[in-house]
């Protein structure tokens, strides 16, 4: 008879008067490791708000181990013995890591703090999942990977027997993903529960036993192992079906245009220099499979000043990306970067409009065009309503069509898709779609290739002491890793054999 | 103007003038100690006046909060529920704070009144109601059906037969059975010979599937469940799931045990239902819908299940239950969370029924 680890039955929860959670029902079993896709991100931070203290609930109860923890009768506002693992490291910088799982642990009474005794504990976890991490490294040096792994041994060694990943798949590598499952795997056969959630149904796909989808701060669906196929999510579907739509166009009616620009930087960790052209209306997508390439790429979209050599050159002649309104950057959880909340909507909308009209800002009657032409797209609404109060897919739609107002020659996006769900990444795709049809070129940085395969026409694959190593549409089905919409690629081939 | 009126009106309640008390006390507290600051100023007066006062104050307001306005509000939260029509079970498990000794003895009495074994029969003999829809003399039933049984042997028509025998048999289980608790081996067997009966009416379009850990099944079916606990959900599967959409219908019961609980899961992959719905069907069944309000939900529909979950709600309490999942066009799928009762003495130790 297996025990259930955690369950949350009938829970509703406000907060300040809006229902935030409602009759959310959810259950995790010992050594199971469950998906939890939301397609929406309503009710998501209050979800693992949940999952971390006992907070007051409206109705319902929660189980921890088959005992009660928090219920509408009582709320005891205390902390549960479950590790979230989120984007945001909750382990203290200044400290080791060794330090960090067992010092900063409950119950640890020791006043005296031996490095050498602690660095001996360590070693057996580490060599049980076959990983080397330095006991005596400082927190902040370590990779995404890294810490993601300390975090997960610190609740392993507190012995919190459920442990919450979210949305890791975006942090880390295609390998380093593949390693983490394997891991996953290991401690669930231990008893250990894991809830992974995701905005990626592929991933939950490939290591869950089983699913839940959550809508509106609701579950909708319970996908049971023997209904785990993306059939069953009507989401799903739907956008299988888009992106079959658009590859199918792709195929039958190549139009891509002549050399919107061509870049080569030389980056530390890289054998060769990296090169490459991208042509109008081609969408390259770049995977570093190292996460010190891609912070070198970052800096290098990002950063005036640059401690390496690069070079972007467009029409034959050199550019700089900083500042330059035929490149434009669209950057990581661009909703929250990209915006100013103290500008008007408008403003935002036209901030990058300064070179193409130079009066933009003096006359009025561009601004008013320009409303009448977007207020059709965007809703006539938007335009009076302050930054901070837009819906998410409201805010996408402000970054993305303020680039398009720039119309650049090229568009660098870092991670596009991190942190989106599923509704938001069916947006973003459309998005830059619309990008590629109106000529301009796409370039996708990315640590996980998460849904970039399904637009790029090329991908270029950056490892450390590697040289760069290239594919195209035509070779996607023999990429020797595990993405998502690549089952596309490999049905193609099929076909054709 | 308006909120003048307003602030008046709330006065009528005896809660409203205590807390106008406390912040007039509070307020007097604080000029106090205002004033005995501004006399330690003047060096009029000497700095013991002001920490007693300060201490007073702080010492009320952590007991007015933590003895009068916490469990206020803990009470307040339990009758809001109650009058938003959950189901309310163990009333001292609440811990409620009490008025006056009178509140406590009304309390008891709507206990007595919501334990009442005439509620409990009354929501018993409406899921026999609904089984049957009208009242038939159980033997005059059984006895027809045995004599076209033997009618249809004679004539030779074995598939006659063989439905009227499980027509019979569904009978006599709902019927007959007085138990309330039974089986889940006993339970799932009525649910084989209902969907007897009803693949004579759909054929191979309908099919049935149970699913179990073959290590837990031996437990699983000796553990106890409320008689008619399944087979009016697999009915409601067939009727608004399976029965509208084309092609084959799949029924699936699974079965999971832990611990403590025995889960129960009855899917269908038929039509499902809208958001709304849903909503509205949850809602109900997190409510009560018990006999008492019965008159309520007969109007909104969704009777075989709210009524279902009402007796597990009276028998084991709120924390047990059902709960519905489901996605237009895809299915629906109806979870039913029970304790894992397996003895007639763990009935007597949880108290049920008494």
């Amino acid at each position: 008879m297996r025990k259930e680890i955690f369950r949350m039955e009938r829970v509703s929860y406000q907060e300040n008067g809006i229902m935030m959670l409602e009759d959310f029902n959810l259950n995790v079993m010992e050594g199971e490791i469950m998906g939890f896709l939301p397609v929406n991100s309503y009710g998501m931070s209050a979800f693992l708000r949940l999952l971390k203290t006992n907070l007051s609930l409206e109705d319902g109860h929660i189980y921890y181990h088959e005992e009660l923890i928090n219920s509408w009768k009582e709320s005891r506002r205390n902390n549960n013995r479950i590790t979230v693992i989120q984007n945001r490291s909750c382990l203290v910088e200044g400290m080791t890591v060794a330090d960090n799982i067992f010092v900063l642990r409950q119950g640890f009474k020791k006043n005296l703090i031996q490095p050498a005794v602690l660095r001996k504990q360590l070693e057996p976890f580490l060599q049980d999942i076959g990983v080397n991490i330095s006991a005596d490294a400082y927190v902040e040096k370590l990779s995404a990977f890294e810490r993601i792994l300390v975090e997960l041994l610190k609740g392993i060694v507190a012995g919190h027997r459920l442990i919450v990943l979210c949305e890791t798949s975006t942090l880390i590598s295609g390998d380093e993903l593949r390693k983490l499952h394997h891991i996953m795997h290991h401690y669930a056969g231990q008893g250990y529960a894991f809830l992974y959630i995701g905005s990626h149904y592929e991933d939950i796909l490939q290591i869950c036993d089983r699913a839940v989808l959550m809508s509106n701060g609701r579950i909708e669906k319970v996908l049971q192992p023997r209904e785990m196929f993306a059939e069953n999510l009507l989401c799903a579907q739907e956008y299988d079906k888009m992106v079959r739509g658009y590859l199918n166009d792709k195929r039958n009616n190549v139009k891509l245009g002549k050399q919107a620009c061509a870049f080569y930087g030389e980056i530390p960790l890289m054998k060769d220099p990296l090169r490459f052209q991208v042509l109008q209306g081609e969408c390259i997508a770049i995977q570093c499979l190292n996460n010190r390439i891609y912070h070198d790429m970052c800096q290098i979209l990002l950063e005036e000043e640059q401690a390496f050599h690069w070079h972007l050159s467009m029409e034959d002649r050199g550019e700089k990306i900083q500042g330059n309104r035929k490149a434009a950057v669209i950057q990581e959880q661009c909703t929250h970067t990209m915006l100013f909340p103290e500008l008007n909507y408008m403003d935002n909308l036209c901030f990058n409009l300064d070179k193409r009209m130079k009066n933009v800002w003096l006359t009025g009657n561009i601004r008013k065009s320009i409303r009448q032409e977007y207020g059709k797209i965007l809703g006539e609404d938007v335009f009076a309503t302050p930054i901070d109060e837009l819906h998410e897919r409201q805010k996408y739609q402000l970054v993305y069509s303020r680039i398009l107002l720039q119309k650049p020659k090229v568009v660098f996006c870092i991670q596009p898709f991190k942190g989106a769900d599923m509704q938001h990444r069916m947006l973003i795709w459309e998005l830059l779609e619309q990008f590629l049809e109106r000529g301009i070129a796409v370039v996708i940085l990315a640590v996980n290739l998460a849904d970039t395969l399904s637009l790029a026409d090329r991908l270029i694959c950056l490892d450390k002491g590697k040289a760069q190593k290239e594919y195209s549409r035509e070779d996607f089905a023999s990429i020797p890793v595990l993405a998502p919409w690549l089952y596309l690629y490999r049905e193609e081939k099929r076909e054709k054999e | 103007m308006e909120q003048i009126k307003r602030f008046v009106k709330k006065f009528r309640f005896i809660s409203y003038r205590v807390a106008f008390l406390y912040m007039v006390i509070v307020i007097f507290m604080m000029l106090q100690i205002g004033y005995q600051f501004h006399l330690l100023v003047q060096g009029l007066a000497p700095l013991w006046p002001l920490i007693t006062m300060t201490l007073a104050t702080v010492l009320f307001l952590l007991y007015v909060f933590g003895r009068i306005a916490a469990p206020y509000q803990r009470s307040e939260k339990f009758v809001r529920r109650f009058l938003d029509g959950y189901v309310m079970t163990d009333f001292k498990e609440y811990q409620l704070p009490l008025l006056t000794p009178n509140t406590e003895m009304q309390l008891e009495k709507m206990e007595q009144i919501f334990h009442s074994p005439k509620v409990f029969d009354l929501n018993k003999r409406q899921a026999q109601y609904l089984a049957l829809q009208n009242q038939i003399n159980p033997h005059f039933l059984y006895n027809t059906l045995e004599s076209i049984r033997s009618e249809a042997l004679i004539a030779g028509l074995d598939s006659v037969a063989d439905m009227t025998e499980a027509l019979a048999t569904f009978f006599r289980y709902t019927i007959s059975k007085v138990e309330n608790l039974v089986s889940v081996e006993e339970e799932l067997e009525n649910c084989k010979t209902y969907f007897r009966i009803q693949q004579y009416r759909f054929g191979s379009r309908l099919q049935m599937h149970i699913d179990y850990r073959e290590e837990e099944w031996e437990e699983i079916i000796h553990c106890r469940i409320p008689k008619l606990t399944l087979q009016p959900i697999l009915e409601n599967s067939i009727i608004h799931g399976t029965e509208l959409k084309i092609g084959t219908g799949n029924l699936r019961i699974q079965f999971e045990r832990t611990e403590r609980r025995l889960i129960i899961r009855i899917s269908d992959d038929g039509i499902g239902m809208d958001e709304n719905t849903l909503l509205e069907l949850n809602k109900k069944l997190r409510k009560d819908s018990s006999a008492v309000s019965y008159q309520q939900s007969e109007t909104k529909g969704g009777i075989a299940l709210a009524n279902v979950n009402n007796r597990i709600h009276l028998i084991f309490g709120e924390e047990y239950g059902m709960h519905v999942y489901s996605i237009e066009g895809e299915g629906t799928d109806v979870e039913i969370v029970l304790p894992a009762i397996m003895s007639d003495r763990e009935i007597k130790n949880r108290g049920i029924f008494q």
